[in-house]
């Protein structure tokens, strides 16, 4: 029998893309799907992904012409047309973006066509076909970072070499986006360079437009915008650092610090300063709570990850060369495109640990699920790194649980990042108070 | 048009009822235009995002105990079900059920050159992947705006599948999202797919069983309500998420039947009424103090237990009465601006009247001029409160368009907003406006449930700093031209 599941999903459809069109802030979504296309997304990148909702605009007023079976018939093209003038009109916004579904697809309508007409107008308005049959969240957020460079960014009148654009977090989709990005627009400001960050909040379009006259783009995680980066360096000949992670903890983010350093030719002894301080801290704080720690003798050191490629990699890395917890297996659920699986294999490998552990890349969520449903745990539990779906059967086993990527799960993200030195305290917070909550087992 | 369990499509909200999205005038006039069957629907040019059918026959689907769902779409469609799951997951389960768990709903995941080259073997295998890893005893197998489109045989793969697996497989259609701008189409479309799987070969039953069956999102509350029916010599059975299949064999049963609301309901407790003779009681919805006595004394003598029910209700007035009295001094005279389903909005115009507030404005998500039941004496429950009760009040029918409910907002400046889902009430909030997000079912039923809503009330009036320095930043995302406009000036009225 050939038979494949897929449950438990941990992207969104390919529609989710326009979340990260939300991210730039006043740039406005315009809709060409189903009536509900947008509620199908915005619990795995909203609401149940740290309870997150767009900001300059809430869900619940992005223009949508709620594509319906007249559509198919006679086309839709029209109405989405008298749509995007509505939208001229009657929202303050400083972009526009037409996105489309599957059946705006499927019966070929044309968004490209529809935005042309408004080719030259002053708040600029592009598109991207993001139709889910065509891929997920991930595939759409490359969409539309590849619609804002073809269709929108002109070559600067010159380069500033400080200026760092920073790709490669997918925005609403990274649970905690947003503090990360604001605590890495921080460090990298202290090491002497100008970072742009296109999301969030006091960034905007102001920050698309400088694009082009950044020294060198920074492409911090595994394979995301890793092909935008490519495009930029063809475009504009904007050189590009690729870090295979958004570092937690010290191991790591001295790694990083130093790779940004070397790579932009900035001052190492502010940077070997600041390691130094960091990594004192980081150290003084395990160290007073690592009596109790180690008191816990049932604290699982085993793990699995179950989460998105760039959760898995920067939490393999924390956990394994820092934490010194061992890896069991890890499941990778983006969707990762097959080109990129070795690389990220090796990526997830690239750690202070010599025995080999397995690398499962599928989009079926319910797999951990149903393999834990046989594994015994009745001498030694394990620790669970992964979404809100994982949450049930870690309850259910008494594991301990870290949610890491999305659906993140209903609870508020707020600034939270496990980003960096600090980052890194936040998610030793996490693990052990959950651990220590479900250390009572009656099976031991 | 009744229900009809040979439909192998069930027909939209649109057609079958003639439900609308569209309208401004007085819930009189609405009511009245309805029961007339003269009701037009509008349509507006510039909208936002709604909601989806399909989503909401989906989660219904999965909530049911022992079943499995596979849809058959591409896998985003059901990217939104970890709400429900979740939810679902953390209540607590029906006496004597496992733990809940998470739902069990695969993805036939439909891909580009599937919608060229079809994808039933794909539906196949993910139908037989289901079976194997999570052995349903009911799988159901949803169609999509995509299987729709490129024209999927749901029908021949589920016949083939239950052959081979032998578990019934049933397919559930009706609910593409393209199908109906109502989302409580999709509720329908659970609906009949349930009864078809669960009902249709089941025998009508003689003699009656002394019990009620609740159609339902959740048994929330009923362990409130259960002993209050006993009184009345019936027992209470839950159609609503973790039912079983024997659930809905006992219903098939029970004398009578309800459902929380016109919108997630109707549609089952006619089956129920239509096929099994079970009656189905849907004019007067029981909430607020008004609702249940009616609702109750209805039942009550149904089963010829008048006396009885009527002391119950002065039990239950006696326990909780004096307390809403309390409150009610500190709501009298206030004003309320309400944005709910169908069914609810005018539900809470009721209860907020009862509580000694006035309501401006109501908006309904949408409007159902009649409901699936038999008897043509069984009107709506707003259209039975206008008839019998006099009840009137402004009203606009929109599905979430919250850019239009805003502009009512505006222009009636209520001391508090009422929503439900969809956001009306966040946005009042940013602005400053007080706001609260109202229950429904059975936590909200009767007595208690009025003296639970006024206590709500209560504390939402109370405090309000938080939504005060929301209100001092707010920045509205539309543009002043947008703000100056009137509330339905993009409506355009369509012929039936």
């Amino acid at each position: 029998m050939n038979a494949t599941c897929s449950e438990q999903h941990r992207t969104a459809c390919g529609v989710g893309g326009l979340f990260t069109a939300l991210a730039i802030e006043r740039c406005l979504p315009i809709m060409h799907c189903g009536p509900g296309c947008f509620g199908n997304v915005s619990a795995t990148l909203g609401s149940m992904n740290g309870g997150q909702s767009g900001e300059t605009y809430l869900g619940s007023v992005i223009p949508s012409t709620n594509f319906c079976e007249d559509d198919v018939v006679f086309g839709g093209t029209e109405r989405l047309r008298k749509l995007i003038g509505e939208c001229e009109k009657y929202y303050d916004a400083d972009m526009f973006f037409i996105v489309d579904g599957c059946t705006a697809e499927i019966v070929g309508d044309d968004i490209g066509e529809a935005a042309s007409e408004w080719a030259g107008s002053e708040k600029p308005v592009l598109y991207a076909s993001l139709p889910g049959f065509k891929g997920n969240n991930v595939r759409g957020h490359e969409q539309v970072l590849s619609a804002i460079a073809e269709q929108y960014l002109k070559p600067a009148r010159g380069t500033d070499p400080k200026q760092v654009n920073i790709f490669g977090v997918v925005p609403f989709f990274d649970p905690m986006w947003a503090g990360s990005l604001d605590a890495l627009e921080e460090l990298l400001t202290r090491m002497g360079l100008k970072p742009n960050i296109i999301y969030g909040r006091e960034r905007g379009v102001a920050n698309v437009d400088k694009i082009p006259a950044a020294g060198f783009n920074l492409v911090i995680a595994p394979w995301t915008d890793l092909s935008l980066a490519e495009r930029l360096k063809e475009m504009f000949g904007t050189p590009y650092l690729h870090f295979d992670n958004l570092p937690i903890g010290p191991t790591e983010t001295a790694r990083f610090i130093r790779s940004v350093v070397d790579y932009a030719d900035l001052d190492r002894g502010v940077a070997e300063d600041y390691i130094k301080r960091e990594e004192d801290r980081f150290y003084y704080y395990m160290r007073r709570s690592y009596p109790w720690i180690f008191s816990c003798k049932n604290f699982p050191r085993k793990f699995i990850v179950n989460a998105a490629s760039a959760a898995a990699v920067s939490v393999v890395r924390f956990a394994v060369n820092d934490l010194g917890l061992i890896p069991s297996r890890v499941y990778i659920t983006d969707g990762t495109p097959k080109e990129h699986e070795d690389m990220i294999s090796e990526q997830l490998r690239r750690v202070d640990y010599d025995e080999d552990f397995d690398v499962i890349f599928t989009e079926d969520g319910g797999l951990f699920e149903e393999s834990i449903k046989n594994e015994d745990f009745s001498i030694r539990k394990i620790c669970v790194f992964g979404s809100a779906w994982d949450l049930v059967p870690a309850k259910k086993y008494k594991l301990t649980f870290v949610s890491v990527a999305a659906p993140y799960g209903d609870r508020m993200v707020g600034s939270r990042t496990y980003f960096g030195y600090e980052g890194a305290l936040r998610f030793c917070e996490d693990l052990y108070a959950n651990a220590a909550d479900n250390i009572v087992d009656p099976g031991i | 048009m009744a229900v009809d369990l040979n439909w192998k499509t069930i027909p939209a909200r649109e057609q079958r009822l003639g439900s609308i999205t569209g309208y401004d005038g007085t819930l009189s006039d609405m009511a009245t235009q309805g029961c007339k069957g003269c009701l037009r629907d509008k349509r507006r040019d510039f909208q936002t995002a709604s909601s989806c059918a399909h989503h909401h026959m989906i989660n219904q689907l999965a909530g049911l105990r022992d079943v499995a769902v596979v849809d058959h779409a591409p896998t985003g469609c059901i990217g939104s079900q970890v709400f429900f799951s979740s939810g679902r997951a953390k209540t607590e389960p029906p006496p004597g059920a496992p733990p809940m768990e998470n739902v069990r709903i695969m993805s036939s995941g439909i891909d580009e050159s599937d919608t060229i080259f079809g994808a039933a073997e794909k539906l196949k295998n993910a139908v037989r992947a289901a079976y194997v890893r999570h052995k349903p005893r009911e799988i159901y197998i949803a169609t999509s705006c995509v299987s729709a489109v490129i024209g999927e045989d749901a029908e021949s793969v589920a016949a083939e599948m239950s052959e081979e697996l032998g578990v019934p497989v049933v397919p559930a259609t009706g609910g593409e999202g393209l199908r109906s701008k109502i989302w409580a189409s999709g509720f329908d479309a659970y609906c009949h797919a349930a009864s078809v799987a669960r009902l249709k070969d089941e025998i009508r039953a003689e003699h009656k069983k002394p019990a009620i069956s609740y159609v339902g999102f959740a048994p929330m509350g009923r362990r409130h309500i259960e002993p209050l029916f006993k009184r009345i010599g019936l027992d209470l059975i839950c159609l609503t998420a973790a039912a079983s299949i024997e659930d809905f064999k006992r219903a098939a049963e029970s004398a009578a039947t309800w459902g929380q609301c016109g919108a997630q309901s109707s549609y089952l407790c006619s089956v129920l009424e239509k096929e099994f003779g079970v009656r189905y009681f849907q004019s007067h919805l029981p909430y607020g103090g008004v609702g249940f006595e009616r609702f109750f004394l209805d039942i009550a003598r149904f089963v010829g237990r008048e006396e009885d029910g009527r002391r119950v209700i002065e039990e239950e007035k006696a326990k909780y009465l004096p307390k809403i009295d309390k409150i009610k001094r500190r709501l009298e005279g206030k004003t309320a601006l309400i944005a709910m389903g169908a069914s609810f909005a005018y539900e809470y115009t009721r209860i907020l009247g009862e509580l000694g507030m006035k309501v401006l404005h109501t908006v309904a998500y949408h409007y159902d001029p009649k409901l699936d039941n038999l008897r043509p004496e069984e009107r709506v429950a707003a259209a039975t409160d206008v008839f019998e009760l006099k009840l009137d009040v402004p009203t606009s029918v929109n599905d979430a368009q919250q850019q239009e409910t805003n502009l009512l907002t505006k222009k009636y400046k209520p001391d508090i907003v009422l929503s439900r889902a969809h956001e009306a009430g966040v946005f009042a909030q940013l602005q400053g406006i007080p706001a609260m997000d109202a229950e429904i079912g059975l936590i909200v039923m009767g007595y208690r449930g009025l003296y639970r809503v006024a206590v709500l009330l209560e504390e939402a009036f109370l405090m309000n700093n938080l939504v005060k320095k929301f209100g001092e930043r707010y920045v509205s995302p539309f543009s002043a031209l947008y703000e100056n406009t009137e509330p339905f000036q993009f409506y355009r009225e369509e012929a039936i």
